[in-house]
């Protein structure tokens, strides 16, 4: 499904992707791990299509299609969806209107009609309720005044809504509580399928309990260091990134 | 050296002689005094950004006439008062009789009202601010009074239709008279709309009279043709707790300027002015506000959001005058902007004076772009840059937009608000 190669990215001179290389199939679950600074979310962003990011070198194809050519919009359109770390706040665009501009623009690119009102209001209640906000919330500005956990229960939401292809979650996980670490799971399992994949950053092994991978990567200096499979995961919480001879320094640029 | 330029004499000489005496009197008094008045120029503090926008012909003095049809503006749910070239048609305005309210054309006013009103015409305006109501006072030909007794409420909005219709050259004045008795209620809504493509010049006046405790909402909404210089003034004296609120929306035109002054007179009273203004294209609009703490207690809150696009230039000046004895002052000013290309221009001045030592006085300007990170994250739901642009723009001023309370008038901005963006991020 998405196969990177050699991919180098930079942002204002400073080369933060040094040569990744990753291949994520249909139906497959991966998780990236590595030190603050690494280049995880620089990764989550550059797929997404954020221009303030420049790819010097390499090449990223979703289903054998140049990813690197197309529009963010068009990336979205095509089935990738980028959970954010840091969920944009923006006031006086409601999460209503945001929503249902979305999903239209979505129906709209496969050729299906657009939901009316109602329909869509029906819609949002039930994904709401799925990732346990309040529907009243719909009604708020995006993002705004919404607690860090209400964020990324949002961004789940808007991931159940908008049915990706690839979902990448950029610590989804991070200051969540356990239950809503469990919402947020359940709503990522959700999504889970034979013809769907997803990408998740995250720090926390625990995670990975509810969310099982087949796959885990250290990314380090700009580098997917160490592959392997789940065990992976409970071996770094363990033995820390130092196991892997990377030295603090390193570990960011 | 240059000479300065002055006012055509061809701009003084008023048509329309059916007002009552009084007023007659009163316009040629003022017709005299504008001999030798200079226009502004870059020079002109009040209007330096503004000047080079103002352009008057000679034909534009004429008097646009009060006759044609009347029908490109809002239907309305409330009362409806329209008004042609300054004049106001009866048979275009439906309002019914009301127990301790008057609203009746200036020419219909008897001599006992025609001297009350001339005798306070004007007195709620700075003339040295806003020079163009001295203009207004010279020619109008009509005008709308609207008087609440003690105590009476206007049950709906009242809805004043200013429509130019401009298939030759000219001007109209209209103008309006609020008096506002002692808590009495009224919300009051001008559109100003055109029709015709000649160019036409209007100048307006609109003042409200506030006694204690009265409680006035007014709506300006602006939506004249490219062919239209606009320059209105709108005067507003308050009472002990009287409370004024006033909901500008403008959208730009080849001049477009309004004062709005303010005075607080009576302890308590309270004043909340809010404004939008959108340019586009090589659009021009200027707000000059003007509040005045004349009585302790009292406090204003003032919004203001400007978007400009294209080459388009919006100005915002924003005064506060608090006197010496008004004490316990609590005044706020805010003014935000946006500025959707390079090519625009936005500029934005708050003036202070501060004479009492126990007040509260808090403001603040931006200028600003749309926020790069907010457009990422709508296009990577799918959303089009230009939709993205469309809806960040739109929040920008939906906060004040919301805050319009009449329905009507609110969804009427919203839609032309909206259509006036996707026209501006139009496809390249
Ligand atoms: N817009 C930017 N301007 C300058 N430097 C940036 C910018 N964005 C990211 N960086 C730098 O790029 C490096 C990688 O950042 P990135 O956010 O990708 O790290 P990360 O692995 O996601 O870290 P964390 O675990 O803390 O989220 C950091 O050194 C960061 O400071
Ligand atoms: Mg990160």
């Amino acid at each position: 499904m998405l196969s990177i190669k050699n991919l180098h990215a930079s942002v204002e001179g400073k080369e933060i992707l040094k040569g990744i290389n990753l291949e994520i199939k249909a139906g497959e679950v991966h998780a990236i791990m590595g030190p603050n600074g690494s280049g995880k979310s620089t990764l989550s962003q550059v797929l997404a299509g954020n221009d303030a990011f420049e790819v010097t070198e390499g090449e990223v194809t979703l289903n054998g299609e140049n990813l690197l050519e197309l529009e963010t919009e068009e990336r979205a359109r095509d089935g990738i969806f980028l959970a954010f770390q840091y969920p944009v706040e923006i006031p006086g665009v409601s999460n209503l209107q945001f929503l249902r501009t979305a999903v239209n623009a979505m129906r709209k690119h496969k050729g299906e009609a657009e939901m009316n009102a109602a329909e869509f209001m029906k819609l949002a209640k039930e994904v709401s309720k799925q990732v346990d906000l309040d529907p009243a919330f719909l009604k708020r500005g995006v993002n705004e005044g919404f607690s860090g956990g209400e964020k990324k229960r949002n961004e789940i939401m808007q991931a159940l809504m908008l049915q990706p292809k690839l979902a990448i979650l950029d610590e989804t996980d991070s200051g969540l509580d356990i239950d809503a670490l469990k919402v947020v799971s359940d709503g990522v399992n959700a999504l889970r399928s034979d013809d769907r994949a997803i990408l998740m950053v995250t720090h926390y092994q625990r995670l990975l309990n509810h969310i099982v991978p087949d796959y885990v990567h250290v990314l380090a200096g700009g580098r997917i260091i160490k592959s392997g499979g789940r065990e992976l995961a409970l071996e770094l919480e363990e033995k820390g990134y130092g196991w892997l001879g990377i030295k603090d320094d390193d570990a960011s640029n | 050296m240059k000479s300065v330029p002055m006012l055509s004499s061809a701009f003084l000489h008023p048509a329309g002689h059916s007002l009552p005496e009084p007023l007659l009197a009163l316009r040629k008094e003022r017709a005299s005094a504008l001999v030798d008045m200079p226009l502004p120029t870059r020079k002109t503090e009040n209007w330096k950004y503004s000047s080079k926008y103002l352009k008057l012909a000679d034909d534009m003095a004429i008097s646009l006439p009060a006759e044609g049809k009347t029908g490109n503006s809002l239907a309305v749910p409330g009362y409806k008062v329209v008004f042609l070239n300054g004049v106001m048609i009866p048979e275009a305005s439906e309002y019914p009789d009301l127990d301790g309210i008057q609203i009746t054309s200036f020419n219909d006013l008897d001599a006992d009202e025609a001297n009350a009103l001339a005798a306070r015409l004007g007195h709620t305006l700075d003339h040295a601010q806003a020079q163009f109501a001295r203009l207004n006072g010279a020619r109008f030909e009509d005008g709308l009074l609207v008087r609440l007794k003690a105590g009476a409420v206007l049950d709906q909005p009242l809805f004043i239709i200013h429509e130019t219709s401009a298939d030759a050259s000219g001007s109209a004045y209209p103008r309006i008279f609020v008096e506002a008795g002692a808590n009495s209620q009224l919300t009051l809504v001008e559109e100003y709309t055109s029709t015709g493509q000649a160019s036409a010049l209007i100048s307006t006046v609109t003042e409200f009279s506030l006694a204690e405790g009265a409680n006035v909402t007014s709506v300006r909404l602006n939506m004249e043709g490219e062919n239209v210089q606009h320059i209105g003034a709108t005067g507003v004296r308050q009472q002990r707790s009287s409370r004024f609120e006033s909901h500008c929306v403008g959208f730009g035109g080849p001049l477009r300027r309004h004062d709005l002054q303010v005075r607080l007179e009576g302890e308590g009273a309270e004043t909340k002015l809010n404004g939008v203004v959108v340019t586009q294209g090589k659009q021009h609009y200027d707000n000059h506000t003007s509040i005045d703490h004349v009585a302790a207690h009292c406090n204003s809150e003032e919004t203001y959001r400007n978007i400009a696009a294209d080459q388009s230039h919006a100005v915002f000046n924003g005064r506060i005058h608090i006197h010496q004895d008004a004490q316990k002052s609590n005044a706020d000013m805010n003014n935000k902007n946006l500025l959707l290309s390079n090519g625009a221009e936005i500029d934005t001045k708050p003036e202070l004076e501060i004479y009492a030592d126990d007040v509260k006085c808090a403001h603040g300007a931006t200028i600003g772009q749309l926020d790069e990170t907010s457009v990422f994250y709508l296009v990577s739901r799918g959303i089009d840059r230009r939709q993205a642009n469309v809806l960040l723009t739109m929040a920008f001023i939906n906060e004040l937009v919301e805050q319009i309370p009449v329905a009507v008038v609110r969804e009427t901005a919203q839609a032309r608000l909206s259509d006036f963006f996707e026209q501006t991020f139009r496809e390249a």
